[in-house]
């Protein structure tokens, strides 16, 4: 944020803005207007729906605020539980993905060459498909005669077929999966800012592989990782079609339950409240973490 | 208890596609290039009320209709009668996956000329002033409904509602692992651990343990609430998989990973005619039965062509069609009827086919209604506890 004094010049005929200014504003107003339209008024109108005590009535008309939605959701106890249990897949999920996609990046930036573009658009490629397909998939894959069983089974390693789908563990393997390519943009992105010639003067000064990557690429990568780490945290806590596809009864997460009080039944009230309260733990969750690791302090290291 | 009219493979698919978008709450795609109602055609003809008695032949009829619909229900084969005879009407889709969503729909201002909901969920559109009264005298198929259903349809007196689709909801297990079932309890046996298959869905839950309990499934009390609340949560683990979608439940039945499962009566059908050995159960406590029903929207413009499309829907074609390619029953009897006419047996695919849709119906066994439960009409309170009691079940896992 620039100050009053950065922008205003006392021009001429009235023109006080400078023009750059003026044209910077312009350029981002679509980009305004959308984010107003489809994120910041959804967002209100989610949270006005929160105190509202029920549908009834028109959409538009006024109501009484009412707390009796939070009053519901403070009082059930497993719901507490399940988001924090959300929030605990979402974390294992976000490290799992960050980790798995860090040498890709790596390959990528470093090693890939002339052919990086090639691979990046191949590793993308599955993600043309629908989710929802990929998602199935994984019902394939780890299906009682799904295709880790029947290797399993083939390979005389088991005799019964071991439970892999319809479970939690099934939730957390599928989205790890998902976000994979996702969580590898931003530290690709990271990587290709470094100087080569960092890596050159590293070796010039006898520093081994392993040093080079532990003392330059890792700590000017940081901030890559961090991106990474909590554009997968964020969405994942508040997931909810990979457990309804592959979680069966006992892998439901927090965006479940919100999703049954929109879909199952009509109380749209109470699923806002319960939005609002994980939106606000996930919020405060990501300012403690930015807090704590401090991407910005990395960079200046 | 609002079943999810789709027994087609893809249900899963559209059931989770349509939750993707649902919080878009926009339209789906059109089968019509004039997409939304219109105050009538510029035509000469159009649906407009007329006071003259003479009745535009349908295929003068111009105009378009706005349909909100169940993903899946918009492929002719469910509307063949109509539109075969209004070549000139434009049809267009909205969709809601659930009785929930399509209630959102309407509530927040979709301006469909029908909608499509199921027994559970009648009263709210009438108390919410969404739908429009049926002037029967102009369904010429009207007299081809039973008057059961036809009751089903009406709130406070008046005919609110056009029956259309109907099945039961069961006991699905295979003969080969469970000899006999004649109880909904088998639902929640530890002794079938892991082979067994819940629907997703609170109000099922409950009219489950009311049946085995005896509770008065319109009249639940809180203790009675905590009590299926504890029973469900015991019941979770032994479950193969809740099902979201019928091919859910299906596929596992016929890999032999699910032994037993609440289900619809076209999942029967489907699985039977996989090969499977399946039986689809008559409990003690008596079947479920729920009906879907049409309803014009109150403030619609096209309040005539859509009740043209009504009674093209009770059509004789469509009904069929529906018996056929969905193993949905309709609210036709003629329809019914025909299931158990040797003579007509080439209407529903031969003598087989027929006798495999006689089975799924029930219709060897004349006492089988009289055993039936209906869904009653629930309030939005029942509604919002017990699916909130549903989502404590899930979340306690």
């Amino acid at each position: 944020m620039t100050t009053a004094g950065d922008t205003l010049r006392t021009g001429g005929a009235g023109r006080s803005i400078d023009p750059r200014r003026r044209t910077f504003w312009f350029l981002s107003l679509p980009a305004a207007a959308a984010l107003l339209a489809f994120l910041i008024l959804p967002l209100l109108f989610m949270v006005a729906l929160s105190f509202r005590p029920d549908l009834s009535g028109q959409f538009l008309a006024p109501f009484s605020p009412t707390l009796e939605h939070y009053e519901k959701v403070a009082a059930t106890g497993s719901y507490w539980n399940l988001l924090f249990l959300s929030t605990l897949i979402a974390f294992g999920v976000a490290a799992a993905a960050t980790l798995a996609a860090y040498p890709l990046a790596y390959f990528l930036a470093f090693r890939a060459g002339r052919r990086a573009g090639l691979y990046l658009i191949l590793l993308l490629v599955p993600f043309w498909t629908s989710y929802l397909l990929r998602v199935m998939a994984w019902r394939l894959m780890l299906d009682n005669s799904g295709v880790v069983n029947s290797v399993l089974d083939a390979l005389g390693l088991i005799d019964e077929p071991l439970d892999l789908l319809y479970n939690r563990f099934a939730v957390v393997v599928t989205l790890i999966y998902v976000w994979i390519p996702f969580a590898m943009l931003p530290m690709l992105a990271a990587m290709g800012r470094i100087d080569a010639r960092l890596h050159e003067a590293a070796a010039d000064l006898y520093a081994t592989p392993w040093q080079q990557l532990r003392r330059v690429t890792i700590p000017l990568s940081l901030p890559g990782v961090v991106a990474a780490f909590f554009m997968v945290f964020i969405p994942t806590v508040g997931e909810y079609v990979t457990p309804l596809l592959v979680g069966g009864a006992q892998g439901s997460m927090y965006g479940n339950i919100v999703q049954a009080f929109f879909i199952q039944a009509a109380n749209w009230p109470l699923g806002s409240a319960l939005s609002v309260i994980m939106l606000g733990v996930t919020l405060a969750l990501v300012f403690v973490g930015l807090r704590v690791v401090q991407p910005r302090r990395l960079l200046a290291q | 208890m609002q079943p999810r009219p789709m027994t087609l493979p893809r249900a899963a698919v559209l059931v989770c596609a349509t939750a993707l978008v649902a919080a878009c709450a926009g339209s789906g795609p059109s089968a019509a290039p004039t997409a939304g109602p219109t105050t009538g055609g510029p035509g000469p003809a159009t649906a407009a009320p007329t006071a003259e008695a003479t009745e535009i032949p349908p295929e003068q009829v111009t105009g378009s209709l706005t349909i909100l619909e169940w993903p899946g229900y918009e492929v002719e084969d469910f509307y063949p009668d109509f539109a075969t005879k209004y070549t000139n009407v434009s049809l267009s889709f909205e969709f809601g996956a659930s009785d929930a969503e399509q209630y959102g729909h309407m509530k927040a201002g979709s301006q469909a000329d029908v909608f499509h909901p199921y027994t559970g969920w009648l009263q709210f559109y009438v108390d919410e002033g969404l739908a429009a009264e049926i002037d029967t005298s102009k369904l010429k198929n009207w007299d081809k409904v039973p008057d059961a259903f036809k009751a089903i349809g009406q709130i406070d007196g008046k005919q609110y509602f056009v029956p259309w689709d109907w099945g039961f909801s069961s006991i699905l297990y295979r003969t080969d692992k469970i000899p006999n079932v004649d109880s909904w309890a088998v639902l929640l046996d530890p002794a079938y651990d892991g082979h067994l298959s819940m629907w997703d869905d609170g109000p099922a839950a409950v009219t489950v343990s009311s049946y085995i309990h005896g509770y008065d499934e319109t009249a639940i009390t809180a203790e009675q609430l905590e009590a299926i609340k504890a029973e469900w949560t015991a019941q979770a683990p032994l479950n193969h998989t809740y099902w979201v979608a019928p091919s859910d439940l299906e596929t596992g039945m016929n890999a032999g990973d699910i032994w037993a499962g609440y289900a619809w009566q076209g999942s029967f059908a489907v699985t039977k005619s996989a090969g499977t050995p399946v039986a689809y159960a008559n409990p003690k406590e008596g079947r479920n039965s729920w009906v879907g029903l049409y309803g014009i929207r109150r403030d619609t413009p096209n309040y005539d062509l859509a009740l043209r499309f009504l009674d093209e829907k009770l059509g004789l074609l469509t009904g069929q069609n529906l018996v056929n390619l969905y193993y949905y029953g309709s609210a036709n009897q003629d329809v019914m009827n025909g299931l158990s006419d040797p003579a007509q047996a080439d209407a529903y695919g031969g003598a087989e086919a027929q006798a495999l849709l006689r089975d799924t119906f029930g219709l060897d066994d004349p006492t089988i209604l009289q055993n039936t439960n209906f869904t009653p009409n629930l309030t939005a309170e029942q509604r919002d506890a017990w699916t909130a009691m549903w989502t404590e079940v899930k979340a306690a896992q």
